[in-house]
Protein backbone atom coordinates (compact mmCIF):
# COMPACT_ATOMS: atom_id res chain seq x y z
CA UNK A 1 0.00 0.00 0.00
CA UNK A 2 1.79 3.49 -0.95
CA UNK A 3 0.70 4.95 2.75
CA UNK A 4 2.53 8.08 1.80
CA UNK A 5 1.27 8.47 -1.69
CA UNK A 6 -2.10 7.72 -0.34
CA UNK A 7 -1.82 10.67 2.77
CA UNK A 8 -0.65 13.24 -0.04
CA UNK A 9 -3.87 12.99 -1.20
CA UNK A 10 -5.25 14.22 2.12
CA UNK A 11 -7.83 17.25 1.67
CA UNK A 12 -9.54 19.58 4.44
CA UNK A 13 -13.47 18.20 4.75
CA UNK A 14 -15.37 19.96 2.37
CA UNK A 15 -18.36 22.50 4.04
CA UNK A 16 -21.13 19.64 3.48
CA UNK A 17 -19.56 17.34 6.63
CA UNK A 18 -20.03 19.69 9.08
CA UNK A 19 -23.50 20.20 10.70
CA UNK A 20 -23.72 23.94 10.47
CA UNK A 21 -27.19 24.43 9.10
CA UNK A 22 -30.34 24.52 11.45
CA UNK A 23 -33.20 22.44 11.24
CA UNK A 24 -31.03 19.19 10.13
CA UNK A 25 -32.87 16.96 12.65
CA UNK A 26 -31.28 14.31 14.62
CA UNK A 27 -27.74 13.64 13.31
CA UNK A 28 -28.39 10.41 11.46
CA UNK A 29 -25.37 8.78 13.27
CA UNK A 30 -26.34 9.65 16.76
CA UNK A 31 -25.23 7.07 19.06
CA UNK A 32 -23.51 4.78 16.56
CA UNK A 33 -19.83 6.49 16.64
CA UNK A 34 -17.64 6.32 19.95
CA UNK A 35 -14.61 7.64 21.26
CA UNK A 36 -12.28 5.11 23.25
CA UNK A 37 -8.72 5.76 23.17
CA UNK A 38 -6.75 9.44 24.37
CA UNK A 39 -2.82 9.66 23.84
CA UNK A 40 -1.68 12.90 24.86
CA UNK A 41 2.36 13.98 24.90
CA UNK A 42 3.99 15.37 27.38
CA UNK A 43 3.71 19.20 27.20
CA UNK A 44 6.46 22.23 26.71
CA UNK A 45 6.62 25.51 27.15
CA UNK A 46 8.79 25.90 23.83
CA UNK A 47 10.34 23.01 21.38
CA UNK A 48 14.18 22.33 22.52
CA UNK A 49 15.41 21.38 19.55
CA UNK A 50 15.42 17.76 20.27
CA UNK A 51 14.03 15.67 17.42
CA UNK A 52 11.49 13.68 19.83
CA UNK A 53 10.10 16.69 21.12
CA UNK A 54 9.26 18.29 17.84
CA UNK A 55 5.99 18.80 17.06
CA UNK A 56 6.38 15.59 14.38
CA UNK A 57 7.68 13.83 17.68
CA UNK A 58 5.11 14.41 19.93
CA UNK A 59 2.06 13.53 17.30
CA UNK A 60 4.02 9.91 16.91
CA UNK A 61 3.56 9.74 20.98
CA UNK A 62 0.03 10.88 20.95
CA UNK A 63 -1.27 8.70 18.39
CA UNK A 64 0.46 5.82 19.82
CA UNK A 65 -1.08 6.29 23.33
CA UNK A 66 -4.15 6.43 21.93
CA UNK A 67 -3.28 3.56 20.35
CA UNK A 68 -2.45 1.56 22.94
CA UNK A 69 -4.72 2.86 25.46
CA UNK A 70 -8.21 1.89 23.46
CA UNK A 71 -6.49 -1.49 22.90
CA UNK A 72 -6.59 -1.90 18.79
CA UNK A 73 -3.83 -3.61 16.95
CA UNK A 74 -2.25 -0.67 14.96
CA UNK A 75 -3.01 -2.48 11.64
CA UNK A 76 -6.92 -2.32 12.16
CA UNK A 77 -6.72 1.65 12.12
CA UNK A 78 -7.67 2.50 8.37
CA UNK A 79 -8.43 6.35 9.22
CA UNK A 80 -6.81 9.29 10.24
CA UNK A 81 -8.03 12.94 10.56
CA UNK A 82 -5.99 15.57 12.03
CA UNK A 83 -5.30 19.77 11.65
CA UNK A 84 -2.19 20.15 9.50
CA UNK A 85 -1.70 23.79 10.83
CA UNK A 86 0.56 23.43 14.44
CA UNK A 87 0.14 27.14 15.25
CA UNK A 88 -1.52 30.41 15.25
CA UNK A 89 1.44 32.82 16.01
CA UNK A 90 4.61 30.97 16.37
CA UNK A 91 6.50 30.45 12.68
CA UNK A 92 10.10 29.36 11.51
CA UNK A 93 11.79 32.60 10.93
CA UNK A 94 12.53 34.03 8.16
CA UNK A 95 16.88 33.69 7.36
CA UNK A 96 17.06 30.92 10.09
CA UNK A 97 18.77 27.85 9.65
CA UNK A 98 16.42 24.72 9.48
CA UNK A 99 16.26 22.55 11.84
CA UNK A 100 18.18 19.65 9.85
CA UNK A 101 19.24 17.12 12.73
CA UNK A 102 15.55 16.96 14.00
CA UNK A 103 14.11 17.46 9.98
CA UNK A 104 16.33 13.90 9.66
CA UNK A 105 15.41 12.50 12.24
CA UNK A 106 12.09 11.18 10.81
CA UNK A 107 11.08 10.77 6.97
CA UNK A 108 10.56 13.48 5.44
CA UNK A 109 8.53 14.84 3.30
CA UNK A 110 9.03 17.34 0.33
CA UNK A 111 8.31 19.89 2.78
CA UNK A 112 11.68 20.35 5.50
CA UNK A 113 9.30 22.09 7.84
CA UNK A 114 6.57 19.12 8.23
CA UNK A 115 6.97 17.92 11.48
CA UNK A 116 8.61 20.85 12.85
CA UNK A 117 6.54 23.81 12.50
CA UNK A 118 3.28 21.81 10.59
CA UNK A 119 2.15 18.21 9.63
CA UNK A 120 0.87 16.44 7.00
CA UNK A 121 -1.12 13.30 7.08
CA UNK A 122 1.57 11.90 4.52
CA UNK A 123 4.34 12.61 7.35
CA UNK A 124 2.51 10.89 10.21
CA UNK A 125 2.31 7.62 7.86
CA UNK A 126 5.63 8.26 7.12
CA UNK A 127 6.82 7.88 10.06
CA UNK A 128 4.12 5.08 11.91
CA UNK A 129 5.28 2.06 9.73
CA UNK A 130 2.66 0.13 12.13
CA UNK A 131 -0.23 1.32 10.56
CA UNK A 132 -0.71 -0.79 7.55
CA UNK A 133 -4.40 -0.16 6.73
CA UNK A 134 -4.87 3.35 7.08
CA UNK A 135 -6.98 4.35 3.92
CA UNK A 136 -8.32 7.55 4.65
CA UNK A 137 -6.92 10.73 5.75
CA UNK A 138 -9.06 13.95 6.04
CA UNK A 139 -8.04 17.41 7.43
CA UNK A 140 -10.24 18.44 9.97
CA UNK A 141 -8.91 22.31 9.98
CA UNK A 142 -8.18 24.44 12.63
CA UNK A 143 -8.40 22.68 15.89
CA UNK A 144 -9.59 19.20 17.42
CA UNK A 145 -12.83 20.15 17.87
CA UNK A 146 -13.34 20.66 13.83
CA UNK A 147 -11.00 17.33 13.26
CA UNK A 148 -13.77 15.70 15.68
CA UNK A 149 -16.31 16.49 13.69
CA UNK A 150 -14.95 15.34 10.67
CA UNK A 151 -13.75 12.13 12.26
CA UNK A 152 -17.64 10.77 13.50
CA UNK A 153 -18.78 11.92 10.28
CA UNK A 154 -16.51 9.40 8.58
CA UNK A 155 -16.83 6.82 10.78
CA UNK A 156 -20.48 7.25 10.75
CA UNK A 157 -20.44 7.43 6.73
CA UNK A 158 -18.92 4.22 7.24
CA UNK A 159 -15.26 5.61 5.28
CA UNK A 160 -13.42 4.12 8.48
CA UNK A 161 -14.40 2.01 10.95
CA UNK A 162 -10.70 2.69 13.66
CA UNK A 163 -10.25 6.36 13.22
CA UNK A 164 -7.16 8.18 14.54
CA UNK A 165 -7.86 11.76 15.48
CA UNK A 166 -5.12 14.32 16.03
CA UNK A 167 -4.29 17.99 17.10
CA UNK A 168 -0.98 18.93 17.69
CA UNK A 169 0.68 22.46 18.79
CA UNK A 170 4.07 23.56 18.46
CA UNK A 171 5.53 26.99 19.96
CA UNK A 172 9.03 28.12 19.19
CA UNK A 173 11.15 30.69 21.37
CA UNK A 174 10.26 33.94 20.99
CA UNK A 175 7.47 35.96 21.05
CA UNK A 176 4.12 34.34 19.71
CA UNK A 177 2.04 36.45 16.55
CA UNK A 178 5.35 38.31 15.22
CA UNK A 179 6.14 36.11 12.85
CA UNK A 180 4.88 34.91 9.48
CA UNK A 181 2.60 37.31 8.02
CA UNK A 182 2.73 39.89 10.49
CA UNK A 183 6.68 39.80 9.99
CA UNK A 184 5.79 41.06 6.44
CA UNK A 185 5.20 44.70 4.75
CA UNK A 186 1.74 43.89 3.91
CA UNK A 187 -1.31 41.37 4.48
CA UNK A 188 -4.08 40.55 2.35
CA UNK A 189 -7.44 41.22 3.12
CA UNK A 190 -9.03 41.85 6.57
CA UNK A 191 -6.17 40.37 8.17
CA UNK A 192 -4.23 43.81 7.91
CA UNK A 193 -6.72 45.82 9.46
CA UNK A 194 -6.20 42.90 11.97
CA UNK A 195 -2.57 42.12 12.11
CA UNK A 196 -0.84 44.87 10.34
CA UNK A 197 -2.11 47.36 12.76
CA UNK A 198 -2.94 45.41 15.22
CA UNK A 199 -4.06 45.08 18.10
CA UNK A 200 -4.09 42.18 20.71
CA UNK A 201 -5.61 39.01 19.64
CA UNK A 202 -8.01 39.24 22.45
CA UNK A 203 -9.02 42.81 21.69
CA UNK A 204 -12.41 41.36 19.95
CA UNK A 205 -13.32 39.22 23.08
CA UNK A 206 -12.90 41.93 25.12
CA UNK A 207 -14.60 44.59 23.32
CA UNK A 208 -17.48 42.19 23.18
CA UNK A 209 -16.96 41.69 26.82
CA UNK A 210 -16.96 45.51 27.53
CA UNK A 211 -20.65 45.71 26.23
CA UNK A 212 -21.72 42.59 27.95
CA UNK A 213 -20.88 44.44 31.27
CA UNK A 214 -21.91 47.64 30.73
CA UNK A 215 -25.44 46.28 29.00
CA UNK A 216 -25.79 43.60 32.25
CA UNK A 217 -24.39 45.75 34.92
CA UNK A 218 -21.27 43.15 35.31
CA UNK A 219 -17.91 43.69 36.36
CA UNK A 220 -14.10 42.11 35.18
CA UNK A 221 -13.43 40.89 38.85
CA UNK A 222 -17.20 38.84 38.67
CA UNK A 223 -14.50 36.55 36.54
CA UNK A 224 -12.15 35.77 39.49
CA UNK A 225 -14.66 32.65 40.67
CA UNK A 226 -13.97 31.32 36.97
CA UNK A 227 -10.43 32.05 36.68
CA UNK A 228 -9.45 30.52 39.80
CA UNK A 229 -12.22 27.20 39.55
CA UNK A 230 -10.19 26.59 36.10
CA UNK A 231 -6.76 26.80 37.26
CA UNK A 232 -7.59 24.53 40.01
CA UNK A 233 -8.92 22.17 37.76
CA UNK A 234 -6.25 22.39 35.25
CA UNK A 235 -4.04 21.55 38.13
CA UNK A 236 -5.76 17.96 38.78
CA UNK A 237 -5.07 17.53 34.48
CA UNK A 238 -1.93 15.38 34.87
CA UNK A 239 -1.71 15.81 30.75
CA UNK A 240 -1.55 19.68 31.25
CA UNK A 241 1.37 22.58 31.29
CA UNK A 242 0.15 23.68 34.62
CA UNK A 243 -0.32 20.37 36.71
CA UNK A 244 3.38 19.43 35.37
CA UNK A 245 5.90 22.34 34.80
CA UNK A 246 4.33 25.20 36.95
CA UNK A 247 1.47 23.90 39.47
CA UNK A 248 0.36 27.70 40.24
CA UNK A 249 -2.89 28.88 41.13
CA UNK A 250 -4.77 31.98 40.24
CA UNK A 251 -6.17 33.47 43.48
CA UNK A 252 -8.72 36.26 43.05
CA UNK A 253 -6.18 38.18 44.27
CA UNK A 254 -3.59 37.16 41.79
CA UNK A 255 -6.50 37.72 39.04
CA UNK A 256 -6.92 41.49 39.49
CA UNK A 257 -3.79 41.88 40.56
CA UNK A 258 -3.03 41.18 36.93
CA UNK A 259 -2.00 43.94 34.24
CA UNK A 260 -4.34 44.22 31.16
CA UNK A 261 -3.71 43.23 28.02
CA UNK A 262 -6.73 44.47 26.22
CA UNK A 263 -8.74 46.14 28.85
CA UNK A 264 -10.93 44.74 30.32
CA UNK A 265 -8.88 41.50 29.19
CA UNK A 266 -6.24 40.47 31.44
CA UNK A 267 -2.95 38.43 31.40
CA UNK A 268 -4.60 35.49 32.59
CA UNK A 269 -7.91 35.93 30.80
CA UNK A 270 -5.57 34.49 27.85
CA UNK A 271 -3.72 31.36 27.63
CA UNK A 272 -0.45 30.74 26.86
CA UNK A 273 1.33 28.35 24.07
CA UNK A 274 2.86 25.13 24.72
CA UNK A 275 4.01 22.15 22.78
CA UNK A 276 1.15 19.27 23.31
CA UNK A 277 -0.70 16.98 21.06
CA UNK A 278 -3.19 15.01 21.76
CA UNK A 279 -5.07 11.64 19.90
CA UNK A 280 -8.14 9.69 20.17
CA UNK A 281 -9.23 6.59 18.71
CA UNK A 282 -13.07 6.70 17.58
CA UNK A 283 -14.29 3.81 15.84
CA UNK A 284 -18.02 2.78 15.48
CA UNK A 285 -20.31 1.54 18.53
CA UNK A 286 -20.58 -2.15 18.10
CA UNK A 287 -16.86 -2.24 17.85
CA UNK A 288 -15.68 0.10 20.74
CA UNK A 289 -18.04 -2.61 23.05
CA UNK A 290 -15.02 -4.97 21.86
CA UNK A 291 -12.24 -2.68 23.19
CA UNK A 292 -10.41 -1.85 26.69
CA UNK A 293 -12.00 1.34 27.55
CA UNK A 294 -15.53 2.46 28.06
CA UNK A 295 -17.46 3.45 25.03
CA UNK A 296 -18.20 7.23 25.09
CA UNK A 297 -20.82 7.60 22.18
CA UNK A 298 -21.29 10.84 20.19
CA UNK A 299 -24.74 11.66 19.96
CA UNK A 300 -24.27 14.98 17.66
CA UNK A 301 -21.52 17.15 16.19
CA UNK A 302 -22.79 21.06 14.88
CA UNK A 303 -20.70 23.83 14.02
CA UNK A 304 -20.93 27.63 13.57
CA UNK A 305 -20.17 29.39 10.69
CA UNK A 306 -22.08 32.74 11.11
CA UNK A 307 -19.97 35.94 9.25
CA UNK A 308 -20.65 39.07 11.38
CA UNK A 309 -21.09 41.76 9.68
CA UNK A 310 -17.94 43.59 10.39
CA UNK A 311 -14.34 42.25 11.60
CA UNK A 312 -15.44 41.86 15.03
CA UNK A 313 -18.54 40.68 16.03
CA UNK A 314 -21.40 42.16 18.21
CA UNK A 315 -22.23 41.01 21.35
CA UNK A 316 -25.66 40.84 19.55
CA UNK A 317 -24.28 38.74 17.07
CA UNK A 318 -22.43 36.68 19.73
CA UNK A 319 -25.66 36.11 21.78
CA UNK A 320 -27.57 35.31 18.79
CA UNK A 321 -25.28 32.98 17.48
CA UNK A 322 -24.27 30.88 20.77
CA UNK A 323 -28.39 30.49 20.96
CA UNK A 324 -28.58 29.15 17.28
CA UNK A 325 -25.66 26.63 17.99
CA UNK A 326 -27.46 25.43 21.07
CA UNK A 327 -30.57 24.92 18.74
CA UNK A 328 -28.64 23.03 16.18
CA UNK A 329 -26.66 21.15 19.64
CA UNK A 330 -29.45 19.97 21.02
CA UNK A 331 -31.37 19.05 17.72
CA UNK A 332 -28.59 16.71 16.55
CA UNK A 333 -28.45 15.08 20.06
CA UNK A 334 -32.03 14.86 21.02
CA UNK A 335 -31.60 16.14 24.55
CA UNK A 336 -32.20 19.90 26.01
CA UNK A 337 -29.84 21.81 28.34
CA UNK A 338 -31.46 19.95 31.29
CA UNK A 339 -29.60 16.62 29.97
CA UNK A 340 -25.98 18.16 30.33
CA UNK A 341 -24.00 16.41 33.43
CA UNK A 342 -21.52 19.51 32.81
CA UNK A 343 -20.19 21.45 30.27
CA UNK A 344 -16.90 21.84 28.60
CA UNK A 345 -17.11 25.02 26.34
CA UNK A 346 -14.06 26.38 24.99
CA UNK A 347 -12.23 29.30 27.31
CA UNK A 348 -9.47 30.72 25.52
CA UNK A 349 -9.97 33.44 25.89
CA UNK A 350 -11.66 33.03 29.39
CA UNK A 351 -13.78 36.43 28.67
CA UNK A 352 -15.71 34.33 25.97
CA UNK A 353 -16.95 31.42 28.11
CA UNK A 354 -19.74 32.90 29.60
CA UNK A 355 -21.13 33.60 26.13
CA UNK A 356 -20.94 29.75 24.94
CA UNK A 357 -22.35 28.40 28.45
CA UNK A 358 -25.32 31.45 27.97
CA UNK A 359 -26.05 30.49 24.78
CA UNK A 360 -26.23 26.46 25.71
CA UNK A 361 -29.15 27.64 28.49
CA UNK A 362 -26.58 25.59 30.73
CA UNK A 363 -28.54 25.11 34.25
CA UNK A 364 -31.18 27.45 33.10
CA UNK A 365 -28.80 30.46 32.83
CA UNK A 366 -29.85 33.34 30.49
CA UNK A 367 -27.82 36.12 28.54
CA UNK A 368 -26.46 38.01 31.41
CA UNK A 369 -26.44 35.72 33.78
CA UNK A 370 -23.08 33.97 33.70
CA UNK A 371 -20.97 35.82 36.18
CA UNK A 372 -23.16 35.78 38.79
CA UNK A 373 -23.45 31.77 38.34
CA UNK A 374 -19.62 31.70 38.45
CA UNK A 375 -20.33 33.37 42.35
CA UNK A 376 -22.02 30.17 42.78
CA UNK A 377 -20.35 26.37 43.39
CA UNK A 378 -18.87 25.72 39.96
CA UNK A 379 -16.53 23.69 41.38
CA UNK A 380 -15.98 20.02 40.24
CA UNK A 381 -17.35 19.12 43.31
CA UNK A 382 -20.64 20.83 42.74
CA UNK A 383 -24.09 20.24 41.25
CA UNK A 384 -23.26 22.80 38.34
CA UNK A 385 -19.34 22.03 37.26
CA UNK A 386 -18.18 24.47 34.97
CA UNK A 387 -15.08 23.66 32.50
CA UNK A 388 -14.25 20.81 34.77
CA UNK A 389 -11.28 20.45 32.22
CA UNK A 390 -9.45 23.33 33.80
CA UNK A 391 -9.63 24.44 29.73
CA UNK A 392 -6.65 26.22 28.43
CA UNK A 393 -6.88 28.79 31.31
CA UNK A 394 -5.82 25.41 33.36
CA UNK A 395 -4.02 23.51 31.21
CA UNK A 396 -2.37 25.70 28.27
CA UNK A 397 -2.99 26.43 24.79
CA UNK A 398 -4.40 23.10 22.86
CA UNK A 399 -8.26 23.73 22.37
CA UNK A 400 -8.39 20.00 23.34
CA UNK A 401 -8.39 20.17 26.80
CA UNK A 402 -12.19 20.01 27.40
CA UNK A 403 -12.71 16.92 25.00
CA UNK A 404 -10.22 14.73 26.47
CA UNK A 405 -12.14 16.18 29.73
CA UNK A 406 -15.98 14.81 28.50
CA UNK A 407 -14.58 11.55 27.35
CA UNK A 408 -12.35 10.75 30.70
CA UNK A 409 -15.31 12.23 32.94
CA UNK A 410 -17.48 9.53 31.20
CA UNK A 411 -15.15 7.01 31.60
CA UNK A 412 -14.72 7.65 35.04
CA UNK A 413 -10.93 8.26 34.60
CA UNK A 414 -10.52 11.60 35.50
CA UNK A 415 -8.50 11.03 38.46
CA UNK A 416 -8.77 13.69 40.87
CA UNK A 417 -10.47 16.04 38.58
CA UNK A 418 -13.61 13.57 37.98
CA UNK A 419 -16.69 15.16 38.60
CA UNK A 420 -18.88 14.14 41.90
CA UNK A 421 -21.58 16.69 42.63
CA UNK A 422 -23.25 15.28 39.48
CA UNK A 423 -23.06 11.42 37.13
CA UNK A 424 -21.20 12.24 34.32
CA UNK A 425 -23.43 11.18 31.33
CA UNK A 426 -23.98 13.35 28.79
CA UNK A 427 -21.36 16.70 28.00
CA UNK A 428 -20.95 19.11 25.46
CA UNK A 429 -17.56 20.58 24.43
CA UNK A 430 -16.18 22.59 21.55
CA UNK A 431 -15.04 26.14 20.40
CA UNK A 432 -13.08 27.57 19.56
CA UNK A 433 -15.37 31.12 19.01
CA UNK A 434 -18.55 32.07 19.50
CA UNK A 435 -19.11 32.47 16.15
CA UNK A 436 -17.16 29.74 14.21
CA UNK A 437 -16.65 26.54 16.12
CA UNK A 438 -17.31 23.44 15.96
CA UNK A 439 -18.99 20.95 18.62
CA UNK A 440 -19.59 17.59 19.99
CA UNK A 441 -22.23 16.04 22.52
CA UNK A 442 -20.80 13.12 24.39
CA UNK A 443 -23.00 10.26 26.25
CA UNK A 444 -22.27 7.34 28.53
CA UNK A 445 -24.91 5.55 26.22
CA UNK A 446 -25.79 5.71 22.78
CA UNK A 447 -29.04 7.46 23.47
CA UNK B 1 18.93 52.88 50.59
CA UNK B 2 19.23 50.37 47.21
CA UNK B 3 15.92 48.61 46.18
CA UNK B 4 15.96 45.96 43.47
CA UNK B 5 13.14 44.50 41.91
CA UNK B 6 13.53 40.91 40.17
CA UNK B 7 11.98 39.69 36.82
CA UNK B 8 11.17 35.77 36.91
CA UNK B 9 11.10 34.29 34.09
CA UNK B 10 14.20 34.82 31.36
CA UNK B 11 15.65 36.29 34.15
CA UNK B 12 16.19 34.04 37.50
CA UNK B 13 17.29 30.32 37.10
CA UNK B 14 13.86 29.57 38.39
CA UNK B 15 12.61 30.63 36.10
CA UNK B 16 10.36 29.93 32.67
CA UNK B 17 12.85 30.16 30.76
CA UNK B 18 15.52 29.99 32.97
CA UNK B 19 17.55 33.24 33.19
CA UNK B 20 21.25 33.72 34.40
CA UNK B 21 20.84 34.82 37.64
CA UNK B 22 20.97 32.47 40.54
CA UNK B 23 18.56 32.33 43.39
CA UNK B 24 22.13 32.98 45.58
CA UNK B 25 22.37 36.11 43.78
CA UNK B 26 19.52 37.34 45.30
CA UNK B 27 20.47 36.17 48.47
CA UNK B 28 23.29 37.61 48.11
CA UNK B 29 22.06 40.89 47.60
CA UNK B 30 19.13 40.60 50.20
CA UNK B 31 22.40 40.13 52.52
CA UNK B 32 23.76 42.94 51.49
CA UNK B 33 20.94 44.71 52.96
CA UNK B 34 19.14 46.09 50.44
CA UNK B 35 15.62 45.94 49.62
CA UNK B 36 14.72 43.05 47.00
CA UNK B 37 11.76 41.71 45.35
CA UNK B 38 10.06 40.63 42.52
CA UNK B 39 7.68 42.21 39.84
CA UNK B 40 6.90 39.73 37.53
CA UNK B 41 3.90 38.32 35.41
CA UNK B 42 3.61 35.27 37.78
CA UNK B 43 0.61 35.39 39.61
CA UNK B 44 1.60 37.41 42.97
CA UNK B 45 0.66 34.10 44.99
CA UNK B 46 3.42 31.87 43.17
CA UNK B 47 5.76 34.92 43.28
CA UNK B 48 5.64 34.28 47.31
CA UNK B 49 5.56 30.72 46.90
CA UNK B 50 9.07 30.91 44.65
CA UNK B 51 10.47 32.87 47.13
CA UNK B 52 9.24 30.95 50.47
CA UNK B 53 10.77 27.76 48.75
CA UNK B 54 13.99 29.29 48.86
CA UNK B 55 13.78 30.93 51.99
CA UNK B 56 14.22 34.06 50.93
CA UNK B 57 12.05 36.97 52.84
CA UNK B 58 11.57 39.40 50.03
CA UNK B 59 10.29 43.01 50.78
CA UNK B 60 7.50 43.06 48.39
CA UNK B 61 6.62 40.83 45.36
CA UNK B 62 3.91 42.20 42.63
CA UNK B 63 2.99 42.27 39.56
CA UNK B 64 4.71 43.80 36.33
CA UNK B 65 2.86 46.81 36.10
CA UNK B 66 2.98 47.86 39.89
CA UNK B 67 6.44 49.42 39.72
CA UNK B 68 5.43 52.93 40.25
CA UNK B 69 3.63 51.58 43.56
CA UNK B 70 6.43 49.90 44.67
CA UNK B 71 8.77 53.28 44.62
CA UNK B 72 5.87 54.59 46.23
CA UNK B 73 6.01 51.87 48.79
CA UNK B 74 9.38 52.27 49.83
CA UNK B 75 11.88 55.17 50.72
CA UNK B 76 15.43 54.35 48.67
CA UNK B 77 17.63 56.67 46.93
CA UNK B 78 18.28 54.49 43.94
CA UNK B 79 15.54 51.56 42.35
CA UNK B 80 16.98 48.78 40.21
CA UNK B 81 14.89 46.39 37.98
CA UNK B 82 15.98 43.63 36.68
CA UNK B 83 14.50 41.79 33.47
CA UNK B 84 15.03 40.42 29.91
CA UNK B 85 12.42 42.11 27.69
CA UNK B 86 12.48 45.45 26.20
CA UNK B 87 9.10 45.88 26.42
CA UNK B 88 7.90 44.50 29.53
CA UNK B 89 10.68 45.04 31.65
CA UNK B 90 12.99 48.10 30.75
CA UNK B 91 10.51 50.45 29.00
CA UNK B 92 7.79 49.98 31.90
CA UNK B 93 10.84 50.13 34.80
CA UNK B 94 12.18 53.38 33.00
CA UNK B 95 8.60 54.72 33.08
CA UNK B 96 8.36 53.92 36.58
CA UNK B 97 11.68 56.00 37.39
CA UNK B 98 13.52 52.89 38.27
CA UNK B 99 17.16 52.20 36.11
CA UNK B 100 16.87 49.36 34.03
CA UNK B 101 19.73 46.62 34.39
CA UNK B 102 19.85 43.20 31.92
CA UNK B 103 20.66 40.34 33.82
CA UNK B 104 24.20 40.18 32.61
CA UNK B 105 25.05 43.68 33.66
CA UNK B 106 23.52 43.29 37.32
CA UNK B 107 26.37 40.72 38.21
CA UNK B 108 28.52 43.43 37.48
CA UNK B 109 27.02 45.83 39.85
CA UNK B 110 29.65 46.83 42.85
CA UNK B 111 26.34 45.90 45.35
CA UNK B 112 26.86 42.59 43.84
CA UNK B 113 30.24 39.50 44.24
CA UNK B 114 30.88 38.09 41.41
CA UNK B 115 30.61 33.94 41.19
CA UNK B 116 26.68 33.65 41.90
CA UNK B 117 25.91 33.34 38.30
CA UNK B 118 24.58 30.19 36.97
CA UNK B 119 27.20 28.76 34.12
Amino acid sequence: MARGGRAAMSTPAPASVYRSGEGLGLWEHRGKVAAVGIGHSPTARRWDGKPANSVGGISLAALRGAIEDSGVDPADVDGLVMDPTTTTGAFWPQGKPLPWDAINAYERTDDPLDGITRLSAEWMLKNMPELTGVQFTRYGMGCMSSAICVAAQAVGDGRTHTCLVLKSWHNLEGRYYQGGANAGNAIPGSSAIRSLWGTPACFGTAVQFAEYCRKYGKSHDMMAPFIENSRNNGLKFPEGYWAQHRPEEITPEDYKAARWIAKPANLFDNDMPIMVSAAYLFTTAERARQLKQKPVYILNHASSRTRPRSLTPTLDEVEEDTARTARKIYEGAGITAADLSFENMYDGFALFHQFHIEGLGYRGIKFGEALDFYQTDISIGGPNPVSPSGGNIGCGRSRFWMHTDCIQQIQRRASSRQVTGVKPEVAVSGGPMPLGGNFTVWSSTPG
Amino acid sequence: MILVSFDIDGTLEEGDPPGILTMDFVRQVKGEGLLVGSCSDRPISAQRALWARHGIDVDFAVSKHMLGEVKASFDAEVYYHIGDREDLDKRPAEQAGFRFLWPHEAVAMPWTKTGSVRP
